[in-house]
């Protein structure tokens, strides 16, 4: 198993697993694209993509956990508004595992079903850093 | 020995097929977990018999058309026996009636246990098979899920389930490495179908299959095996049946040639 003491070793582990699960080629994965939006993972490619970084890894993370970790606990009615639009105290939990997003300019525009579009492959590597650590 | 330091589960693997199955696997070098839900007689012998030739076999009780219990089964397998990378979906009721006849509970029941065996089983070994991107899961199907048969509604439908479901999982599963086929017997003589054989012996069925006989449980317990190991690496989705040719002919009677 792959042990993941530098973001090195991290980017190692989850490149390949994003690029074989999405049958794209290695230039095409960047850190700062986004796996749903724009590298088109679906729900599925989620769950490849995760067992993948399990297998070579030993760290387990469940495809619930993604938006567990994204949303960080907060309830879903204070996370969005009745409208489903994300909520202040959303977009600043937002920023937190997110920092690339631009929170004024989605302040009043980002529904909750959006949110998942704007993860990146950056963000699963922190996501999966802090696993990593929390496991060590 | 093809299928050594494999694990295999065989569900419903006392009697019959499934009991054909579980010692062609084992004599493989496949370590076998042979799950029963009351003959536990019967599968302390098909262990017996295993370990007699050398192979680690253990008897798992539980109730496959419980999701839980059928979790428990797989869990334990994983446990005592270091791995699981077979599953075969093989324990099966039948409730014969016309339609007329038939009781809602008796195609519920027929369904939970054969359809919801397999759902069952195949979900609960795929954390794990996920996880090692490595497992093999051959259902029990029937021909009977693929043609009519009067008095067998029930039966063929959970079978016709089975069918759909093998294509539907080995399509989904394939990028895990996962692969899922169904053996589709014709008739085979065990307990099952006995009532059908009363009569006659079952004569005026064999005269039917263009290969003149019923396959035994051993041919079908053969395919599941060849399913299961390494040489049939690239098949899967597929309904494979055993059936002497039953399921290739059109049924209308004998030919003037």
């Amino acid at each position: 198993m792959t042990q993941l003491t530098t973001i090195d070793d991290i980017y190692s582990v989850v490149h390949p697993a994003v690029a074989e699960a999405l049958g794209l080629d290695d230039d095409e994965v960047t850190p700062d694209a986004t796996l749903m939006d724009e590298l088109g993972a679906e729900s599925i490619d989620l769950l490849d993509i995760l067992f993948r970084i399990e297998r070579s890894t030993g760290i387990k993370i469940q495809a619930a956990d993604l938006s567990e970790y994204v949303q960080g606990g907060i309830p879903d009615e204070e996370f969005g508004d009745e409208n489903e639009i994300i909520t202040e105290k959303g977009l600043t939990q937002l920023k937190k595992v997110m920092p690339q997003l631009d929170v004024e300019a989605l302040s009043g525009e980002l529904k909750a079903e959006q949110v998942m579009g704007h993860f990146t492959v950056q963000n699963l590597m922190t996501l999966v850093a802090a696993r990593a650590a929390a496991s060590a | 020995m093809e299928l050594e330091g494999r694990v295999a589960l065989v569900t419903g693997g006392s009697r019959g097929i499934g009991r054909a199955t579980a010692l062609r696997l084992a004599a493989e070098g496949a370590a076998v977990g042979v799950n029963y839900r009351n003959d536990e007689k019967a599968a302390q012998e098909v262990v017996r018999e295993i370990q007699d030739g050398g192979v680690s076999a253990i008897a798992l009780q539980g109730d496959v058309s419980d999701y839980e219990q059928a979790e428990g089964v797989v869990a334990k397998t994983i446990a005592e026996l270091g791995g699981l990378h077979v599953l075969v979906n093989n324990a099966g009721i039948a409730k014969d009636a016309l339609i007329f006849n038939m009781e809602p509970a008796d195609w519920l029941k027929v369904m939970s246990v054969n359809f919801g065996g397999v759902f069952n089983g195949t979900k609960a070994v795929l954390p794990h098979f996920m996880s090692q991107r490595d497992g093999v899961i051959v259902n029990m199907s029937s021909m009977m899920g693929e043609r009519g048969w009067t008095g067998e509604s029930n039966y063929a439908a959970s079978k016709g389930a089975i069918n759909a479901f093998t294509r539907c999982s080995a399509v989904e599963l394939a990028r895990f490495g996962i692969r899922v086929n169904a053996v589709l017997p014709g008739f085979v003589p065990t307990d099952l179908v006995s009532e059908l054989l009363e009569k006659d012996g079952g004569k005026s069925i064999k005269k039917q299959v263009p290969l003149r006989g019923f396959a035994s449980a051993d041919d079908v317990a053969e395919a599941v095996f060849f399913l299961a190991a390494a040489r049939s690496g690239f098949i899967t989705g597929t309904l494979l049946p055993i059936d002497g040719g039953v399921g290739a002919q059109l049924g209308l009677g004998r030919t003037n040639w």
